[in-house]
């Protein structure tokens, strides 16, 4: 029995089960008139159901040939994958207050030395010569709203 | 004569200076991302939706078809000199392509490949001639049951054919049709699943989510793997193959485009699936099977063909129905939606510039084409040796700036970074993200139809099997819900003569 899949099953069921509440609390309705929570019910029973049905299927020993919980999960560069994603929320958190051009020349910086160690005085170089370029191909060339943030531009 | 009337309308606007200028740009890109692996045409048509917003629904479509048909070229490029598809349509190549690459035949493998995606292309052309209006006057015929049945078929065809676990496959789908409800619900006006957040109101943007699935998942898997790509150094000469090779070709180059162009139509269907069917087929039909994986020329030109062929088809059922078949027509949808076209059987009447001049102009990006991918082969195989390390830093930038200017929201750019991590997981668990997006860009308009029937029907589910069209579709549909638990069924018997056997 593989945990990952056992614990994805389980997931989907959970999730199943609150998208079927939700459509109830929305109001099922009839066949006749159906209201605006029978398409989310119809949509979470059935993924419930077929959650159900793998779960089953694994039980009754149908994951042999799927990938085993370390195959899934090998322990190479995680650090680097949960690195890359703070710092995406983070940009996405004050893109807004400090603009485009402030957030993303720190973002790309750091993704640039992320996978390559690079001297950080060429990563800062790409990351303002890359920001510019982007500055001015989607806000200058195709008038694309960008946040203008602390600097007003 | 009607035909010609339309073919004119259709090349006088694609040859409008700045639709071949868009055109131009799209099997650019297209060639571009097809070339580059890890970035395929979904993600590259989800970061450039938005700077179409600028320009004519008829540029904007001719741009993003573009790179839907251009990237089907640029990925035989990866596939034949590195042994790595571009894009999943190309996977067919990689066996027979990268081996004449290794046997000193890379050119005359890129040549037919070039030369086989323009033939077929340009048949799949004559084939939307053909076959769009009569489909046009059929599908006035359908009502929101038809519509329904079709929406379901097309599902069902597509969990079917792509995945390894139907099962799973249709998890993924019913996911799709439920965060397709979130919103305000198109009848009643009731609130869905907001939370509260004004933004939500709309509903999911599909530009987040296609862009969280398939480009910052995509990112965030090469980030943990590392990948390393080596190209095959060998010098390329003599693109154009020889007459024993096209003699060889030929039938491989005719079956491909035919069986190609028509998997593409089939809603579900797509050019991955043409590729895969072809290239069996071909295997099949050879008077030599044995050499199908060791640099058979064969194995290069039929998925090359039909992978081309099926591009072309797949605008049919979305210009002529309103149904997108695969994830890349949703993509168009999408995008004809928000120019404010509506897809659909009307859509030939009330903008026929744009229906043919789309049809005209593919045919005029399938000539660039191969201008581009024959004299350029040189210059798309040193993109191959941009380190991944300075491209994804780029896709990333590209996915972010691509999601927030769509409503200048960071929500949006939120909900892309929760689809990267959904789409990275599914893919660690090999499950399906084309079924998740095909329902959720088809879910409402399944509910909408779903709802409308059952109305109309007082509750009774007959109206879907009592009307030929929808009866049809839906016993397709389920016939393959069945075949896959046809083995299931069979396996204690089989398990039985095993033993005996032992």
């Amino acid at each position: 029995m593989k945990k990952t899949y056992l614990i994805h099953d389980i997931v989907w069921i959970g999730f199943a089960f609150l998208v079927c509440l939700g459509g109830l609390k929305l109001g099922f309705g009839s066949f006749k008139q159906p209201q605006a929570g029978f398409m989310p019910f119809l949509s979470g029973l059935l993924l419930g159901l077929l959650a159900l049905a793998d779960l089953i299927s694994g039980v009754a020993g149908r994951w042999k040939h799927e990938k085993t919980d370390r195959e899934i999960w090998p322990s190479i560069h995680r650090g680097k994958l949960f690195f890359t994603l703070a710092l995406l929320f983070i940009y996405t958190l004050l893109f807004n207050t400090l603009g485009f051009i402030i957030a993303t020349i720190p973002l790309l910086f750091f993704l640039y030395r992320l996978m390559e160690p690079r001297p950080w005085w060429v990563a800062l170089i790409a990351s303002v010569v890359t920001t510019g370029l982007f500055y001015l191909g989607f806000k200058v060339g195709l008038d694309s709203q960008l946040p203008p943030g602390i600097l007003g531009f | 004569m009607e035909l010609l009337n339309y073919l004119y309308l259709g090349f006088s606007v694609a040859l409008q200076p700045i639709n071949l200028f868009y055109c131009f740009l799209g099997v650019l890109i297209g060639t571009l991302v097809g070339v580059l692996p890890g970035l395929g045409p979904v993600a590259a048509m989800s970061l450039l939706l938005p700077a179409t917003f600028h320009t004519s629904p008829v540029a904007s479509i001719i741009m993003l078809s573009g790179i839907y048909y251009g990237a089907m070229y640029g990925g035989s490029t990866t596939s034949i000199l590195v042994n790595i598809p571009g894009e999943a349509a190309s996977v067919m190549t990689c066996l027979d392509g990268y081996q004449m690459a290794r046997q000193g035949r890379a050119g005359p493998a890129l040549g037919i490949s070039a030369f086989g995606s323009f033939f077929a292309g340009t048949i799949g052309i004559v084939g939307m001639l053909l076959i769009s209006i009569p489909l046009v006057n059929f599908a006035l015929k359908f009502g929101p049951p038809e519509y329904f049945s079709l929406m379901v078929l097309g599902l069902m065809v597509l969990t079917f054919l792509t995945s390894a676990s139907m099962l799973r496959a249709l998890m993924m789908a019913s996911f799709g049709l439920i965060v397709g409800t979130i919103g305000l619900d198109n009848i009643s006006g009731l609130a869905r699943f907001t939370f509260n957040i004004p933004e939500l109101l709309d509903g999911v943007g599909l530009v987040p989510v296609v862009m969280g699935l398939f480009g910052i998942s995509e990112v965030m898997l090469n980030i943990e793997l590392k990948i390393k790509r080596e190209v095959f150094t060998t010098e390329i000469k003599g693109l154009l193959p020889t007459l024993d090779d096209w003699r060889r070709s030929i039938g491989p180059l005719l079956r491909g485009t035919v069986l190609g162009f028509f998997l593409g139509i089939l809603p579900g269907g797509g050019a991955v699936i043409a590729s895969f069917v072809s290239y069996a087929v071909e295997k099949r039909v050879s008077e030599r099977p044995e050499e199908f994986g060791k640099g058979a020329i064969e194995g290069v030109a039929a998925p090359e063909a039909a992978n081309n062929s099926a591009a072309q088809g797949a605008f049919i059922p979305l210009l002529t129905l309103g149904i997108p078949s695969n994830v890349v027509m949703a993509m168009l949808l999408g995008a004809l939606i928000i120019h404010g076209v509506t897809p659909g059987p009307l859509l030939l009447a009330q903008h026929p510039d744009l229906f043919w001049g789309v049809v005209a102009s593919m045919y005029v990006g399938n000539a660039m084409l191969l201008v581009l991918n024959l004299p350029l082969i040189g210059m798309w195989v040193q993109l191959l040796r941009v380190p991944y390390s300075i491209l994804f830093p780029l896709i990333i930038l590209f996915c972010l700036i691509g999601a927030y200017s769509i409503n200048n929201s960071s929500t949006d750019v939120l909900i892309m970074l929760v689809f990267g991590i959904i789409g990275y997981l599914m893919k660690k668990l090999s499950l399906e993200a084309a079924p998740m997006v095909l329902a959720f860009v088809l879910g409402p308009m399944m509910e909408t139809a779903l709802r409308q029937s059952l109305i109309k029907s007082k509750g009774s589910f007959s109206i879907f099997f009592t009307r030929p069209i929808s009866a049809t579709c839906l016993i397709i549909a389920i016939a393959l819900m069945v075949l896959p638990l046809l083995p299931w069924l069979r396996r204690p018997g089989a398990a039985l003569e095993h033993k005996e056997v032992a």
